[in-house]
């Protein structure tokens, strides 16, 4: 055996575990927080819209539960070496998290991931979220719209107060909401409101659940031609490792099973099987 | 005891440095005896931005087996009280391609890789452990005998003494590598799979493997693996891994890599005091990269602040028939069963 050699870079680059301390949060669409934590400086400098951070929810000494969270980062901070993600509490580990105060100590690993691959002559961008959907393509609206790209974000809730209020984003996006009861926006899903897009838009960026995806895809296909525009899907899987190792997160693709941790979570929807 | 070297300095370094087939001219020797364990480390590349890999023991590669495998259908894991229960699948792309893509890379590396062979049938297990015999980057073989024999029926080697001892045995014949037999928890007797790998010539054992177990989807109202049942790894485990490791340890007289649920210093020093020679991390580390060197380092401070000189003077030390040659299996058993 020889001595080594510097380790492999990782394909997800700068990412690494490394211990944040919150320094904001903020409720947000109802019941849920913006939770605001410091990075080491090359991190929120390089994290790009579409990856994700995993984190423990739980105190040092507790084994429960067990697993890292994923969580889409919703934006970054470079200047004041930030993160910022978007939490509902719908399970243990969310839920032990938006009662997590400022100053409280995170352990965070990221950012891992691909990112959503905005083409270079793309212009006119239309953004599909779901609930906390909202958080990764709210992070690509600020990108875009810093490149003067034109976007336009529908965002779907239960309510009117499961919605990001208009102050969260970029002024210069078109933002157009559903809710289910009617209370804001049209009454209905969001992928109620896709079909009157589809040939507006050079490319289709969506967060959500399954099924919003299924939807999205029926409205894409009944309304597009010639394969235009394309759509990127970041999706969610129950995740262990988040690096590629354990091989539990996986998607189906028309090329075979890839990682959502590494190859993912962003993938096009014409090379998901469907 | 502190020699009187290791207490002129300041900081004497305590001897981590253990040898995991003392029998075997090929030699298994770890500078220090901690070990991510197979299926949770993929194939040290993966962590290499996050983890020193180089400063481990050495690392377990994800299960091979002889054809490439694309693994079971999604949900594979599922949270469960401090634990997890997966079902991968042992996706891998096969000897073939294993051999063509990994063992070139762990070459230059300083940690010596292990690597985890699975197959469905004795012959399988002998061919791919000849096909591994004088690969360079690979230092050893671990036998996965947690797998279905084809031709018994589909019923598990490692349950089995005469089958564990077959896989063994076609092993030890195939390669001069140093071979570690990983027994499975799912066995009725384990210290007689112990002692016929042991017999078959196995140079170290290594336990345990998951605990077959199951999670329902009460709203589908069906298992929440598509595989129906996945192995239970984590916390949860760890009693009964220190039990079976404090059993094999005294049945065997091989060295024992003990594993199941460690997330740190605590932990580690239960196996080593049962018994175990070096231990392996598995799930903690996809909470804990950062752990496994965390615990190198603990281990060392806990060895100076106790003023033990080599981490073998405690492993065993809860166990007083560990490595005994006069202990009776029906001894071991009596005491499991409280008698």
């Amino acid at each position: 055996m020889t001595e080594l050699a510097s380790p492999t870079q990782h394909p997800t680059g700068w990412s690494r575990e490394f211990i944040g301390e919150i320094t904001a949060t903020e409720p947000v669409m109802g019941d849920s927080v913006l939770v605001t934590f410091t990075s080491p400086p090359q991190l929120a400098a390089s994290c790009r819209a579409g990856q994700f951070v995993e984190l423990l929810c739980r105190t040092p000494q507790s084994s429960d539960p067990l697993l890292r969270r994923p969580f889409s980062v919703y934006a970054t901070n470079p200047a004041r070496q930030e993160l910022t993600i978007l939490v509902r509490p719908f399970g243990r580990g969310s839920a032990w998290l938006v009662e997590q105060p400022v100053g409280a100590i995170l352990d965070v690993l990221g950012p891992l991931g691909n990112t959503f691959t905005v083409a270079p002559k793309s212009k006119n961008l239309l953004m599909v979220a779901g609930g906390v959907g909202a958080a990764p393509l709210l992070m690509l609206a600020n990108e875009a719209v810093a490149k003067g790209m034109n976007v336009t974000y529908l965002l779907g809730a239960m309510n009117a107060g499961g919605l990001l209020a208009p102050g969260h984003l970029p002024g210069e996006v078109e933002y157009i909401v559903a809710t289910i009861d009617g209370s804001a926006g049209r009454q209905g899903f969001v992928t109620d409101l896709v079909s009157e897009y589809v040939q507006w838009a050079d490319q289709v960026f969506a967060c959500g659940p399954e099924p919003m995806f299924r939807s999205l895809r029926r409205e894409v296909l009944a309304n597009r031609f010639a394969a235009k525009p394309t759509v990127q899907m970041s999706v969610e899987r129950t995740m262990a490792c988040g690096v590629g190792a354990c091989l539990g997160c996986m998607v189906e693709t028309r090329r075979g099973m890839r990682t959502s941790c590494v190859e993912g979570p962003v993938f096009e929807m014409d090379e998901l099987a469907w | 005891m502190v020699t009187e070297e290791q207490q002129s300095g300041e900081q004497w370094v305590p001897d981590f440095t253990v040898d995991l087939a003392p029998d075997n001219p090929r030699e298994l020797v770890l500078r220090n005896p901690v070990i991510p364990a197979s299926g949770c480390f993929g194939y040290g590349i993966e962590y290499s931005g996050i983890v020193d890999v180089q400063r481990l023991g050495a690392f377990v590669s994800k299960g091979i087996t002889p054809a490439p495998r694309s693994g079971n259908p999604m949900p594979r894991i599922t949270e469960t009280p401090s634990g997890m229960l997966n079902a991968i699948g042992l996706q891998n792309p096969g000897i073939r391609g294993f051999i063509r893509k990994y063992p070139p890379i762990w070459e230059s590396w300083r940690v010596p890789a292990i690597v985890n062979i699975s197959a469905e049938a004795v012959e399988d297990y002998a061919t791919m452990a000849r096909m591994l015999d004088d690969v360079p980057g690979v230092a050893a073989l671990e036998v996965n005998i947690s797998c279905p024999n084809i031709s018994a029926g589909g019923y598990c080697f490692g349950w089995d003494p005469v089958m564990s001892s077959e896989v063994t045995r076609a092993v030890r014949e195939a390669t001069t590598l140093p071979v570690i037999v990983k027994l499975s928890p799912g066995a009725v007797d384990v210290i007689e799979i112990a002692q016929a790998v042991e017999d078959a010539g196995a140079d170290a054992v290594s336990l345990i493997n998951t605990l077959v177990g199951m999670s329902i989807d009460t709203r589908a109202r069906k298992p929440v693996l598509a595989n129906n049942t996945g192995g239970l790894s984590g916390p949860a485990v760890k009693p009964v891994a220190v039990r079976m490791v404090y059993q094999v340890a005294q049945a065997v007289r091989i060295p024992v890599i003990g594993m199941g649920g460690i997330s740190g210093l605590a932990d580690a020093l239960e196996f080593f005091m049962a018994g175990a020679s070096a231990i392996q991390v598995g799930t903690a580390v996809f909470s804990e990269p950062g752990m496994l060197i965390r615990l190198i380092d603990d281990l060392g401070e806990w060895l100076r602040a106790n003023r033990i000189a080599s981490l073998s003077d405690i492993v065993g030390v809860a166990n007083p028939r560990f490595h005994s040659t006069t202990v009776r299996h029906s001894e071991i058993v009596a005491e499991m069963v409280g008698q």
